[in-house]
């Protein structure tokens, strides 16, 4: 599905990603977790196209996507969230979902054919599955945290991707919207059969939802594996599980 | 007695709910605006001319400004532009009148896509110092060249078509070709590319992750507002009979800026209510007193202090919800 290869990006004198591989395989369920400056939100913004980097390829499902500008790799089929909800404040729920939809249908350019009653269908689904049906008249700008971060998964899957990239999508959340998103990824995901990847701090989210780990430190992958291997494995726990233990 | 109750609560609901229309205050507005001619004088209806000239680059800057939200310091240089191409083409050449009404957007919406090229490629304060220097360019180039375009002494005595002679039928020609254009821009900004040009203006990064790219799209969005800038600049040189250099000078951009503040930018109709109160209050004190320009500073001021979102802003968000309490279920 994609792969990294070799990737490097440094800022100034400091190696954010260091000679990084990493293979994700299609419908796998991944979550990278590492400590804070780890690389990881950099790694995000090198596969998204935010960022360019210094080495290495990126592959995705067989093509070179590496330097490549962020809208067209949104377009090959790589949606994302962000670590801080981002999302169109003044515009209703409604429309931060139908605007994405004309841009995945490519009907962003009709200059002349009245946008209000378009895709309304698509939209109401999408707002369903991620439960912001009733609040889709809001501006999106007032709505609670946690249904930001519900307005700006749905964004996400609106420009229908293969791979979603969801950067701490539980961040400052209370213990029950944690629970609710989680599920809604989990089942969102598994029902459109997407390949999800996924920075977190929760381990519980981690554990719960991931049947792949990457273990990020200091720009550099120093473990991959199933939940269980992390939990089991000495360094890691040394690293970065060692703090979490109460 | 019962039957005289209800027919009043029928009547008070009618009110209530025509009031709140828009589109019937906007045909009442536009029905207004055509029989105005017969009950005031010319004075007054070329004063009303120039108010529906600058609504109009008050529109075509705004979707910029407002719609995308690209700050342009510079949108009198393409308004010059649209000018000076029919007044020149007038003046010049034998073609029909209606030719050159349509070369000046042309014109402006080509120097557009040229000045737009260079600056979407900055944001923020630098994209607005790029239009601003742009503009000065423009400005130099009629200001200099004398040969063609008459220096300071401007572009005069271009021939016009008879119909529009009198200041009547010149009104009613700008009132109709403003009318078009501002249709034209209103379904323009609520079209699938309109609403695209809001989600940059609220957040370019995301538009980006979106599908999107941005540049290109403030690109079009450029050209366009360059169009319609055009339009507003060629039926002001039709209007007034005569071009200077100072159409395109950065104090007419501000005068467009101003416009837009005013009368709110994010409503459609904002520019248009700004312009009418503008230009009224520009001229009303400009009439008691030379320095019109410190009362021009001191409603900027109160404008970014009090009324971030412009006249229009303050009627939908302090007085309408007054008027109408079931605002927010019907929307």
């Amino acid at each position: 599905m994609i792969e990294v290869e070799g990737l490097t990006k440094s800022f100034g004198g400091l190696t954010a990603i260091d000679n990084v591989y990493l293979k994700f395989k299609k419908r796998e369920l991944s979550s990278i977790i590492g400590p804070n400056g780890a690389g990881k939100t950099t790694l995000f913004n090198l596969i998204t196209g935010h960022l360019s980097p210094d080495q290495g390829k990126i592959i995705f499902n067989g093509r070179d996507i590496t330097n490549l500008p962020p809208h067209e790799i949104s377009r090959v089929g790589i949606g994302r969230s962000f670590q801080r909800q981002n999302i169109f404040p003044r515009l209703s729920t409604f429309e931060n979902i139908q605007i994405a939809l004309f841009s995945a249908k490519h009907i962003n350019g009709k200059l002349f054919s009245q946008a209000k009653n378009m895709l309304r269908d698509e939209t109401d689904e999408i707002l369903e599955s991620v439960g912001l049906t009733d609040k889709k008249l809001m501006q999106a700008g007032y709505l609670a945290y946690g249904d930001q971060k519900r307005l700006e998964i749905g964004i996400a899957l609106a420009i229908e991707p293969q791979l979603l990239l969801l950067d701490e999508p539980t961040a400052g959340m209370s213990p029950r919207e944690t629970i609710e998103i989680t599920k809604l990824i989990k089942k969102l995901v598994k029902k459109r059969g997407l390949t999800l990847i996924f920075i977190e701090h929760d381990m519980d989210i981690v554990f719960g939802i991931s049947e792949k780990v990457k273990v990020m430190h200091q720009g550099r992958i120093i473990f991959e594996g199933t939940p269980k291997q992390v939990k089991a494995n000495a360094e890691v726990q040394k690293i970065y599980l060692g703090k979490d233990k109460k | 007695m019962m039957e005289h109750e209800i027919m009043r609560e029928i009547i008070q609901e009618f009110f209530k709910k025509t009031l709140t229309l828009r589109l019937f205050w906007l045909s009442t507005a536009v029905i207004l605006l055509f029989i105005l001619p017969l009950f005031i004088s010319t004075a007054y209806i070329s004063l009303i001319s120039e108010m529906l000239i600058m609504a109009l680059a008050g529109c075509a800057l705004n979707l910029m400004m407002g719609y995308t939200g690209m700050v342009s310091f510079g949108p009198a240089g393409l308004y010059a532009v649209g000018a000076y191409t029919t007044a020149l083409l007038l003046k010049k050449t034998g073609i029909p009148f209606a030719a050159t009404m349509v070369a000046g957007p042309i014109m402006a919406g080509l120097v557009g896509a040229v000045v737009g090229w260079f600056c979407v490629r900055r944001t923020a304060v630098y994209f607005a110092l790029l239009t601003l220097a742009f503009a000065q360019i423009i400005w130099t180039i009629f200001f200099e060249w004398y040969d063609f375009t008459g220096g300071d002494d401007g572009t005069v005595g271009f021939r016009k078509p008879e119909l529009l002679l009198s200041i009547n039928s010149s009104y009613y020609f700008i009132l109709l070709i403003v009318i078009i254009c501002l249709i034209l821009l209103w379904i323009i900004v609520n079209s699938p590319f309109g609403k695209t040009l809001q989600a940059i203006r609220e957040n370019p990064v995301r538009t980006e992750f979106i599908g999107v790219n941005v540049k290109r799209y403030q690109l079009y969005a450029f050209i366009i507002s360059s169009l319609f800038l055009g339009a507003a600049g060629s039926l002001f040189a039709v209007f007034s009979g005569s071009v200077f250099p100072d159409y395109a000078h950065w104090i007419k951009s501000t005068d467009m800026i101003v416009i837009c503040l005013l009368g709110g930018m994010y409503n459609f109709l904002g520019p248009v209510i700004g312009s009418a109160v503008y230009i009224f209050l520009s001229k009303l004190i400009s009439g008691y007193t030379m320095y019109w320009m410190l009362f021009l500073g001191i409603i900027v001021v109160f404008l970014v202090l009090f009324m971030r979102n412009g006249i229009a802003g303050f009627i939908s968000h302090k007085i309408a919800p007054l008027i109408q309490e079931n605002k927010e279920t019907e929307k």
